[in-house]
């Protein structure tokens, strides 16, 4: 008998590229984000032939012609709901759900709290580049207050939604933050969102240069990053600041988080948190920081809850009395069970 | 692919390029800047900045300057970033489009 062995290759980043021409504007954060999305598949082991790139409306939904997976651009909101039956189908498939703001939080808002509910083993990036891009900027559900836009020319006055927050309320098993630009940290995430079992949820900010450029500037630029950003790790204290001296420690009394000065006497290196990405609660406190209420803006793995297992599965196991669709169309209107 | 920094920038290093780099992937050095290709987006918007046309897709780069892909590789990871734009050499102007300008690149 004559046995061959199929050697398979390791894919390089380059190998997940398509033929297809990039067409996202100049300078846009979403060309990082496909390349750390490269180079995550790449380092992860994942097939082409077993990934699937599912995508709503908006900038961000180019996305899966750009990459040599299969991939599925389908209508506005939906994507999640189209990947769920992706994964039904076949759970084999490692299916990844790419987003907007406005994609995601507006018309999509009731499919994702739903997807992520259910806790479908889907890898869902949210680009949140807080703007309706492809429309020509207007003010999207996660736009800042006071946002200047076509929609909103004396500034929006809505309170944004907070994505992490939203997913997290809805019960998303992991949820990550990062900056597009990162391109040390952001593949090693959507690594982690990959391995998890159960619904992850990353968001992803992103800068649209043309209707909403410098959006996320003031802990973004690299002359303030250092003192405005925390990038938090299982286990490991947070400390954030050039030299590392600024450190976030939970007060007792409030139990509020509070930032402060390892240097000033007031609490020391012992009073640093360590951070525990299978606290909900602290989860809850981190996504809630922000630059504006005097604190650094948290980026990093920030709730992963491993015990949340994808049960969807345990549901289908049971051979369905499946006899075609003309047979259902006919058939009575009410069923045994 | 890569964006590519190629010939005309030697002994011109105009640094327009660096300022608009979102992943702040230039890196310099005496007289002449490069890219790096494993940081590099591929989103372009520094190829319109560049005052002398040095800076190409590497889809696009011209044969005589495909082996600026290896130079760009080989010093990015040598030279130090830059992020902020400097006033280019004095004599900039004057050796702007005088080819076989790279037997001048110091390293």
């Amino acid at each position: 008998m004559l046995e061959q062995t199929l050697s398979i290759q390791p894919l390089k980043a380059k190998d997940f590229a398509s033929d297809q021409d990039v067409r996202w504007c100049p300078g846009c954060g979403d060309y990082s984000i496909l390349k750390a999305l490269q180079k995550a598949l790449a380092e992860s082991g994942a097939r082409r032939e077993s990934t699937v790139v599912v995508s709503g409306i908006g900038c961000s939904s180019r996305l899966p012609y750009y990459l040599s997976t299969f991939g599925f651009h389908t209508i506005h909101g939906r994507a999640p709901a189209v990947a769920t039956g992706i994964k039904i189908a076949n759970p084999a498939l490692d299916v990844w759900v790419v987003t907007g703001d406005g994609d995601c939080l507006s018309i999509g808002g009731n499919h994702a709290l739903h997807a992520l509910r259910r806790n479908i083993n889907l890898n869902i990036l949210l680009f949140n580049n807080e703007i309706y891009g492809l429309t020509k900027g207007q003010y999207s559900p996660t736009s800042a207050v006071g946002t200047r836009s076509s929609t909103s020319p004396k500034g929006s006055s809505e309170q944004p939604v907070k994505p992490c927050s939203f997913a997290l309320g809805a019960g998303a098993g992991f949820i990550a933050r990062s900056e597009a630009t990162d391109q040390k940290r952001l593949p090693e995430i959507l690594q982690r969102a990959k391995e998890h079992e159960g619904a992850a949820f990353v968001e992803i900010l992103q800068n649209c240069i043309i209707f909403n450029d410098q959006a996320f500037d003031r802990f973004t630029a690299s002359s303030v990053a250092a003192d405005r950003q925390l990038f938090v790790r299982h286990g490991e204290p947070m400390l954030f600041g050039k030299a590392a001296n600024m450190g976030v420690r939970m007060n007792q009394s409030t139990l509020k988080l509070e930032a402060f000065d390892l240097n000033d006497g007031v609490a020391g290196e012992k009073d640093v948190l360590l951070h525990d990405e299978n606290n909900k609660f602290l989860a809850m406190l981190l996504m809630e920081m922000s630059y504006e209420v005097g604190f650094p803006m948290v980026f990093g793995v920030l709730y992963c809850n491993r015990d949340a297992r994808y049960e969807l599965d345990r549901h289908l196991t049971k051979e369905p009395d499946w006899q075609g669709l003309e047979q259902l169309f006919k058939g009575k209107s009410s069923w045994q069970v | 692919m890569t964006f590519v920094v190629v010939e005309e920038c030697i002994k011109c290093k105009h640094t327009e390029c660096v300022e608009v780099c979102p992943v702040d992937c230039f890196h310099e050095g005496p007289n002449f800047l490069v890219i790096d290709p494993d940081e590099c987006i591929d989103c372009g918007i520094c190829e319109p900045e560049c005052p002398v046309d040095a800076i190409y897709s590497e889809d696009d780069l011209p044969e005589r300057q495909h082996k600026f892909i290896a130079l760009n590789e080989e010093l990015s990871a040598v030279w130090p970033v830059i992020t902020e734009k400097k006033p280019a050499p004095d004599d900039a102007d004057q050796w702007q489009g005088i080819p076989g300008k790279l037997q001048y690149l110091e390293r």
